[in-house]
């Protein structure tokens, strides 16, 4: 796991208290229960709190897994460096 | 804070057990995140409590009102935006805007501002009431620029000044300064337009933040400090005044040295407001006495007492001021612009709060007495807080006579034509009794702490009972003094609070309270929640004596044990102290 990743399992662990540190990086909105549209736009305001951006969410449901944040994080990363 | 921090603070208490602290929270907006926050300020602040915040609907502030006013939480917030009092001052409406319809906004606010009103009056008669006025920005509503104020901008925050003046007259209820926030939260940082229209929840992250941190903080009333202890030299006064003498010393502009002034201002201030002001100061007696002789010191040397210049120790000073004063450490503030002198005192008295007073820093020494208004606010002035200092000043004059002449308590109080009155009325509320339940250390049953609405619910049950004792005698009076709380159970009366304040000890006060309540109800038995906590050994110390061996938790006495025991312990004896 590296830093970035590290970074969003601990906004994952904070909005979706119940997630083991495994279950981190599989998690989307279908397989966690408590995933609901309160905890997405939660997870979207800690993401922004935590990388310092500001994420553009026309259709917040497109954030709905681990992964897809976390490569949203990576293009973000990319077009900055 | 930030909004996982607050997470992690709610997910660290999620096992809390204890009694629930429940606040309901009357918005329009959808408080989504600021709900967090809130829960974790409170959390915070209520740390041997799980907090359950409740809210109505979104968009729904007129019938979300409604529900606060027939709530029974324990403590009502109501946060509204602009947007609230006119869904037109918003940006989530298709309404049109023009000139034309300035007036009829200006009547709705005023309509709504009056709901608002009615519903506050309601709810603060049950529990303390909380309430936000509109912290966002007015939208670009008005014709003229922006950087002109109009005439229906100015109306309608006229007609909100109104409102709030009146129902800051309630008593249960606090208003959100709105300097305050201002200072905390820039303007132009608050509003999250995207958030607003994507979700409803219309703040940025930290100013929904800022503001829990303020609604959490008025929610509840902290006990004030008591007690200002402050050195002189480049702290009261610039300059060293062994050295450049009582001419040499100022506090004026054309020394640069106006901050002094300031100080000595709000120094005068808190002492006007029944706040104790000593000095702790390394210097010749004889010469501070000259120098605040001084005509335009800014504070009255009758406000300082005691007045402690010596060489020696400063934890010395400290302690003989906190023995004069009957006080604990924690509730007392040492002001010094030495970090040295700090260390010695912190170190002897870890719980007195140390201030550095930073000299030739003068947006320092503001920011300074912004903190001890924080540390000593309060409020209500009552009138207890008038008389204090003159009384302990008093008290120790008259104290310190029979002491030498090895009075008994017997004649000493007939000596002081010490009178007390007993008054039994549970309304109208009276804010001292639960005032001096909350703060009382020493003297107390059990130690046990009340918010506004548990003590308000605990006495309007018929059953209860609320004593409150005033005393005075030749040297002035200490006012409201004494509080026992309880129930009548048959032929037993159970005591579930018990307190006096420290300033009235060696008074035989808490034998005729027992008197009194024995003679009041009739009954043959009293009987006392009694839990022994860190600091309550003076009334451990009473009990013992009155039932002749320690006290367990819920010790009784019965009415025969107690006036065989009384007698007895009226016999003169020597009087050991104040």
């Amino acid at each position: 796991m590296d830093e970035m990743e590290k970074r969003l399992a601990a906004c994952f662990s904070a909005v979706l208290p119940e997630l083991t540190s495994e279950e981190i990086p599989q998690a989307s909105a279908t397989s966690v229960k408590s995933w609901d549209s309160v905890a997405t736009i939660t997870l979207i305001a800690v993401v922004e709190e935590e990388f310092e951006i500001s994420i553009d969410v026309e259709d917040p449901a497109q954030f709905d897994s681990f992964q897809q944040i976390l490569s949203y994080l990576r293009e973000g990363a990319k077009k900055t460096d | 804070m930030k909004l996982t921090e607050a997470l992690e603070i709610l997910k660290g208490i999620k096992s809390r057990k204890g009694e629930v602290f429940t606040c309901f929270l009357a918005t329009g907006t959808n408080p989504l995140h600021l709900n967090t926050f809130l829960a974790a300020e409170l959390s915070l602040l209520f740390a041997h409590l799980r907090i359950e915040i409740q809210q109505g609907l979104f968009g729904d502030f007129a019938g979300n009102l409604r529900r606060l006013a027939s709530n029974e939480a324990h403590c009502g917030i109501v946060l509204m935006e602009w947007t609230d009092l006119d869904p037109r001052l918003g940006i989530r409406t298709m309404a049109a805007w023009s000139p034309s319809v300035y007036s009829d906004i200006l009547s709705t606010v005023r309509a709504r501002a009056l709901e608002v009103q009615q519903a506050i009056e309601k709810a603060c008669q049950r529990m303390p009431v909380v309430l936000s006025m509109p912290t966002l920005p007015l939208p670009p509503i008005s014709f003229v620029p922006g950087w002109q104020a109009s005439t229906f901008e100015i109306e309608l925050k006229a007609a909100l000044h109104s409102f709030a003046s009146q129902v800051s007259q309630y008593a249960q209820v606090r208003i959100l300064n709105p300097q305050r926030i201002d200072m905390v939260s820039p303007l132009q940082e608050r509003f999250d337009v995207e958030s607003e229209l994507l979700t409803g929840f219309p703040y940025k992250l930290p100013h929904a933040s800022a503001l829990a941190n303020l609604l959490a903080c008025l929610t509840r009333r902290p006990a004030p400090k008591k007690g200002l202890i402050t050195d002189l030299d480049d702290t009261l006064w610039r300059g060293i005044l062994g050295e450049v003498g009582v001419d040499g010393i100022s506090w004026d502009l054309d020394h640069y040295s106006q901050m002094h002034a300031f100080y000595q201002r709000l120094l005068g201030a808190l002492s006007s407001e029944g706040v104790l002001i000593a000095v702790a100061s390394k210097n010749e007696l004889s010469l501070v006495e000259q120098a605040l002789l001084r005509k335009d010191l800014a504070i009255s040397a009758n406000s300082i007492f005691p007045m402690e210049a010596s060489w020696g120790p400063k934890s010395e000073a400290v302690a003989r001021i906190l023995k004069t004063w009957n006080v604990g450490a924690d509730s007392v503030v040492f002001v010094d612009d030495s970090p040295l002198e700090l260390a010695e005192v912190k170190a002897s008295h870890p719980d007195v709060e140390c201030i550095k007073f930073p000299t030739k820093d003068s947006l320092g020494v503001y920011h300074l007495a912004i903190r001890l208004r924080d540390l000593f606010g309060k409020s209500a002035i009552l009138q207890e807080d008038t008389i204090r200092a003159e009384s302990i000043r008093r008290s120790h004059a008259g104290l310190a006579a029979p002491e030498r002449a090895k009075t008994t308590h017997a004649n000493f109080l007939e000596q002081v034509e010490a009178e007390m009155s007993f008054n039994f009325s549970k309304s109208p509320l009276d804010p001292r009794a639960l005032e001096l339940v909350n703060k009382t250390n020493q003297f107390n049953l059990n130690g046990k702490r009340y918010t506004e609405a548990a003590w308000h619910n605990y006495l309007l049950d018929p059953e209860s009972f609320l004593l409150v004792v005033s005393y005075t005698d030749k040297y002035g009076p200490l006012g409201k003094i004494a509080v026992a709380a309880g129930r009548r159970e048959g032929m037993k009366l159970k005591i579930d609070a018990w307190v006096l304040s420290c300033r009235a000890f060696s008074r035989r006060i808490e034998y005729r309270s027992l008197e009194e309540l024995f003679a009041k109800f009739g009954v043959e038995e009293i009987e006392l929640d009694y839990l022994a906590t860190e600091r309550n050994s003076p009334l451990r110390e009473f009990l013992a004596e009155i039932l002749g061996g320690a006290p367990a938790p819920g010790c009784g006495i019965s009415r025969q044990a107690f006036h065989a025991r009384a007698k007895t312990l009226q016999e003169p004896k020597e009087m050991i102290n104040g």
